[in-house]
C-alpha cells in the first residue's frame, strides 16, 4: 500500500524510556463482578496522529476512553483501578494505547504491571454508582487527576452483544526492545447501562499526555461482569505497522 | 443472473480537488462503458465523513451524472441513509422521483441506516433510533409516490397534506431495497417485500441458508411498497485479467486496502453500545483471525478475481445459492489503474456474462 496512508507521528525515540518488562502471566484469571466503567470522548485528530507511533493508525474520529474497574472480591482483594487509552488501530484491529494507568493498592498495581506492562501509579481511583450517575475520579495525595460522571443511564438489552471494548496496548521492554503489547481478557456480562459521559475535571499532564485532551462525549458504559484475564499473546511494533509484519505471536 | 458496480468512490490521500474530481469521473466513465457492455446496475452508496473508505456522500448526483450519460443501465441509490438528522423522508422521495423521471424510470431505490459513529455522531443523530426510523421512511416514502396527496403524523416526522412532487416515471413507484451487513437484515427486507441488497463479503456456502430464508419470508410479507420486489444482490469484487494470478493479485491489493480503509472507521458498536446494533457489521467480516493479527484473514470464497473461466464457474456458485445479481466493488482508492478497470469490465461482459441469462426483467412490476 501506498506511503500516504495514515499512521502516528510520534518518534519511537519518545519510548526510550521505558523500562517496564513483563513476567508470565501463568494460568488465566478469574475477577468476578467487575463493575467497568467505559467513557468515550473525541479529540482533535492532529492530537492522536502526535501521540501514537508510527506503527499504529489513527481511528477516524480520533478518540480516547477513561476506563475503571472495581472489584469488591477475588483474588486480589477489593481494589479498583483505571486507565487512559487513545484509540488507534493495530493493522484494522481497535485498540486503545494506554497512557497513564492508576491502582488503588499495591497488589494490583504490580499484578497488572506484571501481565501486561500497565506502568501503574498508586492512586486513590473511586468508583461509585449511584441512582441518578456513575461517577469516577482519580486522585494522588489529595489532588484530582480525573474526575468522570456519566448520566442519564439506560439498561441495554442484549448486553453482551453490543459492549466492546478495545483491547489496551501497553508499550513495554520484551526480547531487549521497546514493544506493545496488548492485554487479553474475556468479558461475561450480566448487565450493561449506556449513559452521556462527562469529564468534571481533569489534568492531563499528570495523566500521562497533555495533547489528550477529553472533547465530544460519545458514550459512557456501566457494566458488571466476570473478566476472565488471559497471558498476552501478541506484541507489535512501535514502527513497523501490524499489515507489514509488525505484529507477531509472544513467543 | 445479473450484474451491476457498485462505488463507494474511495480517494486516495492527500485528498486534493485534481485526485477528488478524476476518482468520480472515473467512476462515470467506467459506469458509461458498463451500460453499453449489457451490465444491469450501477449502486453508489451514501457515506458522510468516511476519510478515504467513501467520498460518497451525494449518491443522486453521481447517479443523475450517470443517469445523462447511459441509456439503460440502472441506477441503484444504496443506499438512502433513512436517519432524521441526515435527511427528510420527503426529500429522499422527491429526489428518488426527480431521478427516476430524469433517467427514464431507471431507479432502484436502497435503503438503510448507517453504522458507523463517524456518520450518526457527526450529525448528532439518535443511535438507538435507526431502526425506528428507516421502518418509518420505508412506510411513508411509497405512500408520498403514489397519493396524489399525502399527510402523516409519525414518531420521526410529521406533515399535513402535501403533493410530494414529482411522482416517479415507474408506475407504481422504483423498487425498495434494504442494506444488509448484519445477520438477519435480510429477514427485515423479506418480511417488506423489499429486495436484499448485501453488502457483506462473506463465503457461497455461508450464504445459502441465508438466501433460503429471505425466500420463504418474503413468500409471506407485507410489502412496504405496492409490489414485492423479490430479489437478492450481493456485493462482491471484480477484476477479470487473462492472466490468473494477475488478477488476484490486483484483487488481493484491493480487498487489503479496503479493509485498512475501512478499519479506520469507527463501528457505532466501538462506540456507542446500543441493542439495534449487536450484529458485527462490515468490519467485523473484514477483521483477521485473532489468533494471528498479523496475518491477513483468508479470502472469502465467491470472490470474482481470476480469468474468464474460473469467473465463469465462480458466478456458477452464485447462481446456485440463489443469488439475482452480483453488484461489483472494482476499484479501492484508485490502486487499480483505471484503464485496466475498464479492460476487467469488457473482458467480464465479453467472456463471462454471455454464460448467463437474465431470469427476470429489472424494471417494477405491479402485483
Amino acid at each position: 500500500m501506498s506511503a500516504q496512508l495514515l499512521y502516528g507521528h510520534r518518534p519511537a525515540a519518545d519510548y526510550a524510556g521505558v523500562t517496564t518488562t513483563l513476567e508470565p502471566a501463568g494460568e488465566d484469571l478469574l475477577l468476578p463482578d467487575v463493575q467497568i466503567h467505559y467513557a468515550l470522548f473525541e479529540l482533535p485528530m492532529v492530537a492522536a496522529l502526535d501521540c501514537l507511533p508510527p506503527g499504529l493508525h489513527p481511528a477516524i474520529p480520533a478518540h480516547l476512553g477513561y476506563t475503571f474497574w472495581r472489584c469488591d472480591e477475588g483474588p486480589w482483594g477489593a481494589f479498583e483501578c483505571a486507565w487512559v487509552g487513545l484509540a488507534c488501530r493495530t493493522g484494522i484491529k481497535p485498540r486503545h494505547l494506554v497512557y497513564g494507568a492508576f491502582a488503588s493498592n499495591a497488589v494490583v498495581a504490580a499484578e497488572l504491571r506484571r501481565r501486561y506492562g500497565f506502568a501503574c501509579q498508586l492512586a486513590e481511583v473511586h468508583y461509585r454508582e449511584s441512582y441518578d450517575r456513575l461517577h469516577a475520579k482519580i486522585s494522588v495525595a489529595g489532588t484530582t487527576l480525573l474526575e468522570v460522571a456519566t448520566t442519564r443511564l439506560q439498561a441495554i438489552v442484549g448486553a453482551g452483544a453490543t459492549v466492546k471494548y478495545s483491547p489496551a496496548l501497553t508499550t513495554v521492554v520484551l526480547d531487549a526492545s521497546t514493544t506493545l503489547v496488548q492485554m487479553e481478557a474475556s468479558y461475561s456480562f450480566k448487565r450493561v447501562l449506556r449513559g452521556t459521559p462527562q469529564v468534571l475535571s481533569v489534568n492531563t499532564a499528570a495523566l500521562g499526555e497533555t495533547r489528550l485532551v477529553p472533547g465530544f462525549p460519545m458514550s459512557g458504559t456501566h457494566a458488571l461482569a466476570d473478566v476472565v484475564l488471559h497471558a498476552p499473546r501478541f506484541k507489535a511494533d512501535l514502527v513497523v505497522p501490524a499489515e507489514q509484519g509488525g505484529a507477531r505471536k509472544i513467543s | 443472473m445479473k450484474f451491476g458496480l457498485i462505488y463507494e468512490l474511495s480517494t486516495p490521500r492527500p485528498f486534493t480537488r485534481e485526485t477528488q474530481k478524476a476518482v468520480y469521473e472515473n467512476a462515470i466513465e467506467q459506469s458509461v462503458l458498463a451500460d453499453a457492455l449489457g451490465y444491469s446496475t450501477v449502486w453508489c452508496v451514501e457515506h458522510h465523513f468516511l476519510e478515504e473508505y467513501s467520498h460518497a456522500s451525494c449518491p443522486e448526483m453521481f447517479l443523475t451524472a450517470v443517469a445523462r450519460e447511459t441509456q439503460h443501465i440502472r441506477l441503484g441509490f444504496g443506499i438512502a441513509t433513512c436517519v432524521p438528522a441526515m435527511h427528510h423522508p420527503i426529500r429522499l422521495a422527491e429526489k428518488a422521483a426527480f431521478l427516476d423521471m430524469l433517467s427514464g424510470g431507471r431507479v432502484e431505490f436502497g435503503t438503510g441506516r448507517s453504522s458507523t459513529w463517524n456518520e450518526l455522531g457527526g450529525f448528532n443523530a439518535p443511535v438507538e433510533d435507526t431502526k425506528r426510523s428507516w421502518e418509518e421512511y420505508v412506510r411513508v416514502i411509497p405512500q408520498m409516490w403514489q397519493q396524489e396527496r399525502f399527510g402523516y403524523q409519525g414518531t420521526f416526522h410529521q406533515m399535513p397534506e402535501r403533493n410530494v412532487l414529482p411522482k416517479p416515471w415507474q408506475d407504481p413507484h422504483p423498487p425498495l431495497w434494504v442494506a444488509v451487513t448484519g445477520q438477519g437484515t435480510e429477514l427485515d427486507a423479506a418480511d417488506r417485500g423489499m429486495g436484499a441488497l448485501i453488502l457483506s463479503i462473506s463465503d457461497v456456502e455461508r450464504n445459502i441458508p441465508r438466501f433460503a430464508a429471505y425466500r420463504d419470508r418474503i413468500s409471506r410479507c407485507e410489502p412496504a411498497g405496492a409490489f414485492v420486489n423479490n430479489q437478492i444482490a450481493v456485493a462482491n469484487w471484480l477484476f477479470c485479467h487473462p492472466d490468473r494470478d494477475y488478477a488476484w493479485q490486483q484483487g488481493q491489493e484491493m480487498v487489503s486496502t479496503f479493509g485498512y480503509m475501512a478499519g479506520q472507521t469507527v463501528e457505532v458498536s466501538e462506540a456507542y453500545p446500543a441493542s439495534n446494533y449487536t450484529a458485527l457489521g462490515l468490519l467485523g467480516t473484514l477483521r483477521p483471525d485473532p489468533h494471528a493479527p498479523g496475518q491477513q484473514k483468508p479470502l472469502a470464497s465467491g470472490l470474482c478475481f481470476g480469468d474468464p473461466a474460473e469467473l465463469i464457474h465462480t458466478v456458477r456458485r452464485w447462481e446456485a445459492a440463489g443469488a439475482d445479481h452480483l453488484v461489483f466493488m472494482v476499484q479501492a482508492r484508485e490502486i487499480v489503474k483505471h484503464q485496466e478497470v475498464l479492460d476487467s469490465l469488457r473482458l467480464f461482459a465479453s467472456e463471462v456474462m454471455p454464460h448467463f441469462s437474465e431470469p427476470k426483467p429489472a424494471q417494477a412490476v405491479g402485483l
